[in-house]
């Protein structure tokens, strides 16, 4: 500890510049998940919120509700299969304009008032807005009117904060929806949304109904934005995790050529093998732990000045994971050079060669 | 025959062959030696005559081709890299001719770094290293770190770590070459003060009349080497 230590502190501006690159990396690493947690949160909430374990797409459609039609004979004929709990599902994103003039999108979710996916206070003819379209100025009494068919919906209610596609979440009753979906062709929903016991046979419901049946989190993928945002954000942070790890080293590996005469003449002076590789560890550990950790408060700041406006989540243990892991990857940086602690001959402290 | 002591230090027909192929030199051949505890043995000759390497023999810092080095007569050449380490850091004390110090530590620091390397406890050194120090007539610079010390004063500071932990042998290689006059008589002074009734055993490797002025025994390498049995 005591030589570390007196190490670290007699080179302390080296260490701090090490420090500083590692902590900003650390933070770009907390900002950069904040946003993949923020926008993804952004883009799949109101499908996430949906209490439903199972989504039922039509063959075709993939997992793409814009693609997938279900008639409503499907959605009966799951509905009264054994051990299977089921419900239309509709979702189409439009525009409307609230009571204030401020023009919106929206985000409409076609539920059945009296079924399981219906959030607390919907009626049939009125809408139950999220949180997002609440901080845009939509109160409970106003009239949200959808643009292109004029159709006004009375807000009977405010959910929690849901979104699809970046779009604040709206629900209403399967009919309000089929007039905002305003299609010419025979009644269809977009999906059928199940809850399944153990023992349902999904397989041999998409047989018989012609479905596609997918568990709910892996309909996230088709939501507008959710795979082109996920690939994008987590190609930044694989960069990241390979950067850091490769800065550590490097500045490690030039730190330990640096004070080659000095390691000599430790060893020359007695000192154990793995008393100088310890010592070389506990001072990566120190700066690589401590600047990560600053990062993460960095991070953490960030997320906290950027407030409710912007698609960021960064909760804590989320962000002890991104300290932790940046740590990890600073120290395999750092461990990479360590055969070098060794290796300076103690035999170059006699004569003049010094 | 007299009583072994741990301070003890001979070598027995050691043999060191440096360098390979057309380069390759035996630098010490053969060399019987040992050296008397309690006194200080300057160790002259020119270069390239093998002080050094003889320091380094006998300094477990280098493996002889063949022979033995009897450090309170026990045979360091066959130990383990690790077991010699450990003979230089308990049993030796040694000083460089140069850069024996850690930049950017405090002299205190440096006296103190070498219990660090044997495992002691720092803040209990505190005492010994701040005596050392005064003992090299450094106590007014403790505090300072080797930017900010003479050349002079950085051998004192190297020998006051070398004394600290009252090694059973003293092995110096040319204190002196890098400080001027004044300083040399200095550092010679001190060296015999490290030594005598102190029952250490102490070695300096160097050209400078006064630390060969202060030493109680003197060994030629020249005379030494030409001393020996012709070559086979
Ligand atoms: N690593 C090495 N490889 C090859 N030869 C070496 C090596 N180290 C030393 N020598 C040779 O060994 C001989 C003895 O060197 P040594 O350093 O012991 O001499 P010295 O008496 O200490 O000299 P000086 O008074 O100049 O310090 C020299 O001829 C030198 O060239
Ligand atoms: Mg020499």
């Amino acid at each position: 500890m005591f030589l570390a230590l007196r190490e670290l502190r007699a080179a302390r501006g080296r260490f701090a510049l090490m420090g500083a690159v590692v902590a900003l990396i650390a933070a770009l690493v907390g900002v950069v998940s904040g946003f993949t947690a923020g926008l993804g949160d952004d883009t799949v909430s109101a499908l996430r919120a949906l209490p439903a374990d199972r989504i039922a797409f039509s063959a075709h459609a993939g997992t793409d509700f814009a693609r997938s039609g279900v008639d409503p004979a499907t959605a009966a004929g799951m509905a009264a299969a054994p051990g299977v709990r089921a419900t239309p599902l509709g979702v189409t994103i439009t525009r409307g304009t609230t009571r204030r003039g401020v023009p919106v999108d929206v985000a409409a979710f076609g539920v059945d008032p009296a079924g399981f996916l219906a959030p607390r206070g919907l009626t049939g003819d009125g809408v139950v807005v999220s949180r997002g379209l609440a901080d845009d100025g939509v109160r409970v009494g106003d009239t949200l009117v959808i643009d292109r068919i004029g159709l006004r919906v009375p807000v009977v209610g405010v959910a929690g904060r849901a979104a699809y596609g970046h779009v604040p979440a709206a629900y209403v009753s399967l009919d309000t929806w089929e007039k905002i979906r305003a299609s010419s062709g025979p009644r269809e929903y977009s999906a059928v949304a199940l809850k399944t016991g153990d023992r349902a046979d999904v397989a041999a419901l998409d047989r018989r109904f012609g479905t596609r049946t997918v568990a709910r989190d892996a309909a996230f993928a088709a939501a507008p934005g959710y795979s082109g945002e996920r690939i994008t954000m987590n190609s930044i942070l694989v960069f990241l995790y390979l950067i850091a790890p490769l800065v550590v080293g490097a500045f490690f590996a030039v730190w330990t050529v640096q004070r080659t005469p000095e390691l000599a003449l430790l060893r020359a002076l007695g000192a154990a093998r793995r008393r100088l590789l310890g010592h070389t560890m506990l001072q990566a550990a120190l700066v690589v732990v401590g600047a990560s950790a600053v990062g993460g408060a960095l991070a953490a700041a960030v997320g906290a000045a950027l407030g409710s406006a912007v698609p960021f989540s960064l909760p804590p243990g989320t962000l002890l994971g991104t300290v932790a892991a940046v740590s990890v990857a600073g120290l395999a940086g750092s461990a990479l050079t360590l055969r070098r602690v060794t290796s300076p001959d103690p035999l170059t402290m006699l004569g003049a060669n010094r | 025959m007299t009583v072994r002591t741990t301070a003890d230090l001979a070598l027995e027909s050691v043999t060191v062959v440096h360098g390979t192929g057309a380069a390759r030199t035996t630098v010490l051949d053969s060399l019987d030696l040992s050296f008397s505890p309690g006194r200080l043995t300057a160790l002259v000759g020119p270069s390239g005559s093998g002080k050094s390497t003889l320091l380094a023999v006998a300094g477990a810092l280098l493996r002889p081709a063949s022979g033995r080095v009897l450090l309170g007569g026990e045979d360091v050449v066959p130990l383990s890299d690790a077991r010699r380490a450990c003979v230089r850091r308990e049993r030796i004390g040694y000083m460089f001719q140069s850069g024996n110090l850690l930049p950017g530590l405090t002299a205190l620091d440096q006296v103190l770094a070498i219990g660090h390397l044997n495992g002691r406890r720092v803040s209990g050194l505190r005492d010994a290293a701040a005596a050392a120090l005064e003992s090299v007539g450094l106590a007014h610079r403790a505090g300072h770190r080797p930017e900010q010390l003479s050349g002079g004063e950085r051998q004192r500071v190297a020998l006051a770590r070398a004394l600290v932990l009252e090694p059973a042998v003293l092995l110096v290689d040319e204190p002196t070459a890098a400080v001027d006059r004044s300083q040399a008589a200095g550092l010679a002074a001190l060296l015999g003060d490290a030594v005598r009734g102190r029952g250490r055993t102490a070695v300096v490797a160097t050209h400078d009349p006064a630390v060969v002025e202060a030493a109680d025994e003197v060994v030629d390498m020249a005379a030494l080497a030409g001393g020996q049995r012709p070559r086979p």
